[in-house]
């Protein structure tokens, strides 16, 4: 696709292999290739060993491919070290240097490129209010709580004004509410700054909050590259649908594929759908992604008919496990306390609209 | 997955500094083995064990040979036995802070001294006008020496490192998997039995080792109290080499001394090694209160340790007496004789050292601190292979170190017979395998993205082994050159071949002052040399705690081996 819109990261091909004990050599990255646009924050998202971190360690020059290429800008920094490409990174452990003041962790970037000690002073203190620490200079990294810490990663790693911003999981070691504060600070500062930056994380709620693009990797390949929207409603892989929010998978038959969407065979009940990951024709074997908020769920009605098997009450909504032909359905109810008690046992009718169901290619 | 640095071919100081250490561990550590080897094995060229049949067919040497190892399977034994002991006891019965610390310190003190210091004493206690021999029981023409003294000094020298192998071993027995044996029905006793000591058996094999190995290199011990009647293989080869001036013969006596080690070791590897004792995994219970050791048992352990201190106390006190008086024995009016002659004709003895140690602890502490570092951070051919051949000096019996040392470098271009050079070469690659241990140890706690993060920010590897390596290795380096100092000032066994008319060293002076039965200075220059170890070690303990207040990294001991 030829594209003249300017770069800030480019992967070519990019493989690496690492020698594993039992198996022998093993792909942890498999010809990945990928852009990010300047300003952009594109994350990686993945399960664990899917081969994102160690994507972003090659961008950062941690790790060297064994084939493949890398650009940042224009430059192709594929054989260049780490210390010579000018990159801020967020170590998933902080990596704060531990023999060194919150001052002086800041100013290591700094003091490595010879910067002047006023020119050094004026800068920390000008990162170090960003990211809400004033007053910290003197204080040793093992006597900052967590989010501190991260803080501390943070502005050491913005200070020397890098080309692009890489995290490692860098909210991993904080506790559940701190982690939703961070990111917000994160996407904030990022976008403050105008810096283009790769954040790896396994979490897709996270991804789904701080990111402009998500990439999706599963066994060292990009699956799939969109906008949170596209990648939650359009999945192009089951497990793309399975790995970004809950999904209920369900194998049916094309009855028709004319007109207004696509029809759907399901144990031997119709549904209809609007799109699917491409065009199906009649007689074709797919799977239907239907995620548990767009299912309709009630005592009468048109659609498909089922059994409650259970019930739990969250709160702000009602989730059900409900059995239809020989699957078992999850389906979110937020009734807004206005829909009826379903018991488990009770036969109820799940409505679905069209636009609530996705096509996925094959299914056994 | 951390690949923490790529090939060295981009790194120019990387290859620069292997390239420097590789060297020195050529000269230092492999050519003189190769030179030893090669006038051990070989007759003008060719592989010939002609030599090596003719000296190992000599009553003597086989006489030689059967004492050193059953001086070794004994003194194994015996030091594992007390060692366990003091550990059980430490771990068990349930002790205060106090006797802890007491436990600690009588173990540290045979560790720390020279390694005749027990010898010494024994003879002021056992001799033939000694303190029990002949003033308690009127025993006339009492002797010290033979297999009994030989074997009860280096056991009370070498236990302590038993006692260091089977502590934490023990301590890390989980207590419930105790309490499980005793809520399952069985007897104090029979958890002893069936429980903790066979969780205990990869430490004892281990224990065992090491004391058979140190036993087996031993020099100064049976110099003293061997006797003419129990020679052994090391004292053998030193009158070999400096008496009969046979390199030759002492280079196959000192490699004699390899076969029953290597022999053990592979022993050991098999026993242990098959029964797969997988100790403890997991999270170890909260510590119960410990109720396998009955009160009147407690007691008895007690007892059995303070006598074994007493035991140690009474032979330092000795030896600190003997320093003090005019002879001991005959003339117990107090002086300072002694110490007035070890500081007037003695004082080039202190002088060259403190000096040599003075000189080899700060090289000896980068030496370790930089192959430690290279071996556990840095990706480069033969770095395995680094690791091992640092290694070779400190595993290898003293004595088969420094006749390899007087071989190899008694010729041009390497004439360094009779320096400074060759004593302080010796020290350094012989003992800073602590240093680098110490260094392995506490990198493997220090997260590598710590160096990733300085390097991301733009430094290269040079700045972030000064800038942040280093710094936090510090402890380790501290640990390195101490163990450096302690051993240059209290070693023998292999520098003896190496000391001249220009340097000569004060343990050397010691045996001198025995064979000569001028046994004041003697027990003036080793109560001196005490006193600066601790002087040293105090220093270094202080120093690594102000250290410690940081990061929380710390190096559990500076006396690994």
């Amino acid at each position: 696709m030829a594209d003249s819109r300017p770069v800030a990261i480019r992967l070519e091909g990019v493989s690496k292999r690492f020698d594993h004990g039992i198996k022998g050599e093993v792909y942890a990255v498999r010809g990945v290739s990928l852009i990010v646009r300047p300003g952009e924050l594109l994350t990686l998202l993945g399960p664990s060993g899917c081969g994102k971190t160690t994507t972003l360690r090659m961008i950062a020059g941690f790790q060297e491919p064994d084939a493949g290429r890398v650009w940042i800008g224009a430059q192709d920094v594929t054989r260049l070290m780490a210390n010579q490409r000018n990159i801020g990174f967020v170590f998933q452990s902080y990596a704060l240097f531990p023999h060194l003041t919150v001052f002086e962790n800041v100013a290591y970037g700094l003091r490595v490129q010879r910067h002047a000690d006023a020119e050094i002073a004026h800068a920390v203190g000008e990162v170090l209010d960003l990211v809400g620490l004033a007053g910290y200079d003197r204080q040793m990294p093992h006597q900052l709580s967590g989010g501190e810490q991260q803080r501390v990663a943070l502005a050491r790693a913005i200070v020397i004004r890098p080309r692009v911003l890489l995290f490692d999981e860098p909210l991993s070691n904080l506790d559940a509410r701190l982690r939703v504060q961070m990111r917000g600070e994160i996407q904030r500062l990022q976008k403050a700054l105008g810096i283009t930056a790769v954040y790896v994380t396994h979490d897709q709620e996270e991804a789904m909050a701080i990111s402009d693009r998500i990439a999706v990797m599963h066994q060292g390949v990009i699956v799939q590259e969109g906008s949170a929207e596209t990648l939650y409603h359009r999945p192009a892989s089951e497990f793309v649908a399975q790995f970004i929010g809950r999904t209920n998978l369900l194998r049916g038959r094309v009855t028709a594929a004319a007109g207004a969407g696509i029809e759907v065979e399901v144990h031997g009940q119709k549904l209809r759908a609007a799109g699917g990951a491409s065009g199906f024709a009649v007689g074709a074997s797919v799977t239907l992604v239907l995620r548990p908020e767009s299912i309709a769920i009630s005592a009468g009605g048109r659609g498909l008919s089922g059994t409650v098997v259970s019930r739990t009450f969250l709160g702000e909504k009602v989730e059900y496990q409900v059995r239809v032909g020989g699957e078992t359905l999850q389906v979110t109810d937020y009734g807004a306390g206005g829909s009826r008690v379903l018991a488990p046992g009770e036969t109820v009718t799940l409505e679905v609209p069209s636009t609530g169901v996705w096509i996925l290619e094959g299914g056994a | 997955m951390t690949e923490a640095v790529r090939r060295p071919g981009r790194d120019p100081a990387l290859w620069a500094t292997v390239l420097v250490l590789w060297a020195l561990l050529g000269l230092f550590v492999l050519f003189p083995l190769a030179r030893l080897s090669w006038l051990a094995f070989f007759e003008g060229g060719r592989l010939s064990l002609d030599h090596v049949w003719s000296i190992l067919g000599d009553p003597n040497h086989r006489q030689a040979f059967a004492n050193s190892v059953l001086l070794a399977a004994l003194v194994g034994a015996g030091g594992t036995a007390l060692g366990f002991l003091f550990a059980y006891t430490a771990a068990r019965a349930g002790l205060g802070r106090g006797w802890l610390a007491a436990l600690d310190a009588t173990t540290l003190l045979p560790l720390v001294s020279p390694p005749f210091t027990t010898a010494i004493a024994m003879i002021f206690s056992f001799g033939p006008r000694g303190l029990i021999t002949y003033h308690l029981l009127g025993l006339k023409g009492a002797t010290a020496y033979g297999l009994p003294s030989t074997l009860f000094a280096e056991t009370l020298t070498y236990f302590p490192i038993a006692y260091l192998t089977l502590r934490p071993i023990l301590a890390a027995i989980d207590p419930n998997v105790e309490d499980m044996a005793f809520s399952l029905g069985s007897s104090r006793w029979r958890v002893f039995r069936t429980v903790t000591l066979p969780l205990a058996v990869p430490g004892f094999a281990n224990a065992f080792l090491l004391l058979f190995a140190a036993s087996l290199a031993d020099f100064a011990t049976p110099l003293i109290l061997a006797g003419n009647s129990f020679p052994v293989l090391p004292t053998q080869a030193y009158l070999q080499v400096t008496g009969l001036l046979d390199f030759k013969g002492g280079a196959v006596l000192s490699f004699a001394l390899l076969v029953p080690a290597a022999a053990i070791y592979f022993l050991q590897r098999y026993w242990v090694g098959r029964g797969a004792y997988v100790t403890v995994t997991g999270k170890a219970g909260p510590a119960t209160l410990i109720k396998s050791v009955a009160p009147w048992a407690r007691w008895l352990l007690l007892a059995a340790c303070a006598a074994v201190a007493v035991v140690i106390a009474y032979l330092y006190a000795l030896l600190l007496y003997a320093s003090v008086v005019m002879a001991f024995g005959a003339n117990h009016a107090l002086t300072w004789r002694h110490y007035h002659v070890i500081f007037t004709e003695g004082l080039k003895a202190i002088h060259d050292t403190l000096i040599i140690a003075g000189i080899g602890m700060p090289l000896g502490g980068l030496f370790g601190v930089l192959v430690g570092y290279l071996v556990a951070r840095r990706r480069f051919p033969g770095r395995r292979a680094m690791e091992m051949v640092s290694m070779i000096n400190y595993a290898l019996p003293g004595t088969i170190v420094g006749i390899a040392y007087l071989i190899a470098f008694n010729d041009p271009p390497l004439a360094l017979t009779g320096t400074a050079l060759i004593i302080i070469a010796c020290y350094v690659f012989r003992y800073s395998p602590t240093g680098i241990r110490a260094t392995v140890a506490l990198l493997q706690q220090i997260d590598p993205s710590i160096e990733e993060a300085s390097q991301g920010l733009g430094a290269r590897s040079g700045l972030t082994f000064r800038r942040v390596t280093l710094p936090l290795i510090v402890p380790a380096f501290f640990a390195g050159l101490g163990v450096v100092f302690i051993r240059s000032m209290t070693a023998i066994s292999a520098t003896i071949f190496l000391v001249s008319i220009n340097w000569t060293l004060i343990t050397v002076r010691i045996l001198e002052n025995m064979t000569e039965l001028s046994l004041g200075p003697a027990a003036a220059f080793s109560v001196l040399v005490v006193a600066i170890v601790f002087a040293v070690m105090a220093g270094i303990s202080w120093a690594l705690r102000r250290l410690e207040t940081g990061g929380g990294l710390r190096v559990t001991s500076i006396l690994g081996g």
